[in-house]
């Protein structure tokens, strides 16, 4: 199976300006230091708090957010390195789902001018044929070429959300961003979408990255995963291999925090205390050590490196990896005991 | 056990250009002391309209409410002035918004609307009343409250803001609270932390607790009791653990197994059919036929009644279900 993204140490910082013009008062670390693959015809999803920079990443996959650092390699190509008019062609094979149905497609135009404007920056102009593959895309979104001239307002969320899938194939893409497709819509539709989703990706043969907060639906769907925390990978790799033995206490954190149905157990809320930090100038060690249940006094200040554990299942926490073999504070490896003040705030 | 909130036959429609919308078709409520009750539904269900209704807080024009019986506390809520529901609102009654954003006034500090309240209910001057705000937020979990409470809400994180509404809502020990999708914009292990302070909340203060959301999970994890409504009609009523074991309404048995779990090995998702009716143009019968994969021509026909089946349950089917495991054995 061959890679059709490769991202080699990607970092996407944005800077924080100051009230004075050019005095930059800081630098937001979107994502950084992230090197991941993602093979053909795969579903590869992205998990992680909100502003932990998975959708800045998928951002940067398609070409929206230029990398600070690092190489974007579509198909072994460097994605910067292209000229415009290349880029463009390129781009076409690329296309995104976004969040949110009723924001994304212009009130103002009818599901014909949604659905076919892709077609049209691609320089199509004979009418007829458009609008036949408009009908054969709305056919294979549950959609009928009824719904040919209605506006988004006259549908539900999860029609508007079909409507935005019909017009990110209409190109016939071989990479699909699908960022949280689902979660502005209702449980009951919610199946319908992932299901509709994954019949395409059967039928045209895609790829997917799969942008989701809910553990359970990336367990359903993906087959590989990366778990991103404040702009960092923590875990990555076989979506199989991660849930049956997630190693990163984050990984862990996030597993339990899922609210169960089954009654067969005790009705227990676990809690990961704390809140995401904020990814300006984070701290040098390991992100996600203010939060962490199993933090060490080392964790603060020497950055965890990636280990590959077993084939494709990479993680990068100090507990599993251990502490590399360099200078290292007094006391590394003891329990951290957090000050006084993170204690009272813990109670 | 004290009853808190008794409701019968709420009707609730809005009058539009395109006809008649009828959100609420007749709900019966109750809510006994130190409960929680989940009213669980999809969008357009009719179960914010509920809670507003409960809390008179529905304008007439645009909508028309009849309701028997709306009794909180022994007071009958039709009778008082709005003068009077303002006394109630607040303090005795008091409603979580979904959207901490939106319902946080921007322009000012947290700390002062929470003040308004103790100011607004209990008369207390404006120290008095910012010792109390400091030590509802502590209680709520908020790090060094004393400062927050001089934060503006765009300066604090979702769940931040989101505890922000919890401490305002239990400022003043209120009977009932109105949670209305409380943690549907946040984060799942952010989710998690405030649903646990909301469970312990409601446990340490007695309060009774109404909480109104899509989110089956979040109803397994924290209601007593639950009312399922599809398009403005209660359709199955259980005590929490009975409907999760052995839900007997079709489209219960569709939510729950529409809920991905991780103990879920299976590779596609289970889906129900077709999409809520529209509040304009509801179907003959049984509202839920269209989508229901045992419906017959009776279903068809009829509106089926809200009948007693064992202990504290009621389902409105004409042919109810008993799934264990997931499997059906009608």
């Amino acid at each position: 199976m061959s890679d059709i993204i490769t991202l080699q140490n990607v970092s996407v910082h944005f800077p924080v300006w100051g009230f004075l013009p050019f005095l930059k008062k800081g630098e937001i670390q979107a994502v950084s230091d992230v090197s991941l693959r993602i093979g053909r015809g795969e579903i590869f999803g992205i998990v992680g708090e909100s502003g932990c920079g998975k959708t800045t990443l998928a951002n940067t996959m398609v070409g929206f957010v230029k990398p600070t650092a690092g190489k974007v390699l579509f198909e072994g190509v460097d994605l910067s390195s292209l000229p415009r008019q290349e880029f463009k062609k390129v781009r076409r094979r690329m296309q995104m789902i976004f969040q949110d149905p009723f924001s994304s497609l212009n009130p103002r135009f009818n599901v014909y001018q949604i659905v076919s404007e892709p077609m049209l920056i691609r320089g199509e102009d004979d009418e007829e044929s458009m609008k036949a593959r408009v009908v054969e895309l709305l056919e294979m979104v549950g959609l009928s070429s009824g719904d040919l001239y209605r506006y988004p307002s006259d549908f539900s969320g999860g029609q508007r959300q079909r409507i935005g899938i019909a017009r990110a194939i209409s190109l016939n893409p071989s990479f699909l961003v699908c960022d949280e497709p689902v979660s502005a819509l209702d449980v009951s539709i919610h199946a319908q979408i992932l299901n509709l989703l994954l019949e395409l990706q059967e039928k045209l043969n895609l790829t997917y990255v799969f942008i989701s907060h809910n553990l359970a639906d990336v367990k359903k769907l993906c087959d590989r995963l990366a778990v991103m925390y404040l702009g960092k990978v923590m875990e990555a790799g076989n979506s199989d291999k991660i849930f049956a033995k997630p190693l990163h206490p984050y990984t862990q954190a996030l597993m339990a925090a899922v609210l169960n149905i089954d009654f067969s157990g005790k009705r227990e809320i676990a809690v990961l205390p704390g809140d995401t930090p904020s990814p300006i100038d984070p701290p040098p060690g390991c992100r996600f050590w203010q939060r962490c249940p199993k933090a060490m006094r080392g964790c603060k200040d020497v950055p965890p490196e990636y280990v590959e554990v077993e084939e494709d299942h990479v993680v990068a926490c100090h507990l599993v990896n251990g502490f590399p073999k360099t200078e290292l504070p007094d006391g590394y490896d003891q329990p951290l005991v957090r000050s006084e003040k993170t204690v009272k705030v813990r109670r | 056990m004290e009853q808190v909130l008794k409701l019968r036959n709420l009707k609730v429609v809005f009058p539009t250009d395109y006809g008649l919308i009828r959100a609420v078709e007749g709900i019966d409520l109750d809510i006994y002391d130190r409960e929680c009750v989940a009213l669980v539904g999809e969008s357009g269900s009719g179960k914010s309209v509920t809670s507003q209704a409960v809390m008179r807080l529905l304008g007439s024009p645009p909508s028309l409410v009849r309701v028997d019986v709306l009794e909180f506390d022994g007071r009958d809520l039709t009778r008082c002035t709005e003068k009077e529901m303002q006394e109630i609102r607040g303090k005795e009654m008091a409603m979580i918004f979904q959207d901490a954003m939106t319902s946080l006034n921007p322009v000012m500090t947290v700390g002062r609307q929470i003040d308004e309240v103790y100011i607004r209910h209990e008369g207390d001057s404006k120290q008095a009343a910012r010792e109390k705000t400091v030590k509802a937020l502590e209680l709520i979990g908020i790090p060094e409250p004393g400062e927050r409470a001089n934060a503006f809400p765009h300066q604090l994180s979702g769940g931040m803001r989101q505890r922000v509404l919890l401490a305002m809502a239990f400022a003043c020990m209120p009977k009932l609270i109105i949670a209305d999708e409380p943690t549907t914009a946040l984060d799942v292990t952010i989710q998690a932390q405030v649903l646990k302070t909301l469970r312990g909340m409601q446990k340490g203060c007695g309060t009774s607790l109404l909480l109104v959301t899509h989110d089956l999970s979040v109803v397994a994890s924290i209601a007593d009791r639950v009312y399922v409504m599809y398009a403005g009609k209660i359709v199955e009523k259980a005590p929490v653990e009975d409907l999760f074991i052995k839900p007997h309404h079709p489209y219960t048995v569709g939510l729950m197994a529409a809920v991905p779990t991780l103990t879920d090995e299976k590779k596609k998702f289970t889906q129900i059919p077709g999409t809520v009716p529209s509040p304009v143009n509801k179907p003959s019968g049984c509202y839920f036929h269209p989508r229901c994969e045992y419906a017959t021509e009776r279903c068809r026909r009829e509106m089926p009644s809200l009948v007693p089946v064992g202990q504290g349950r009621e389902v409105r089917c004409f042919h109810p279900l008993s799934v264990e495991g997931g499997k059906s054995s009608e």
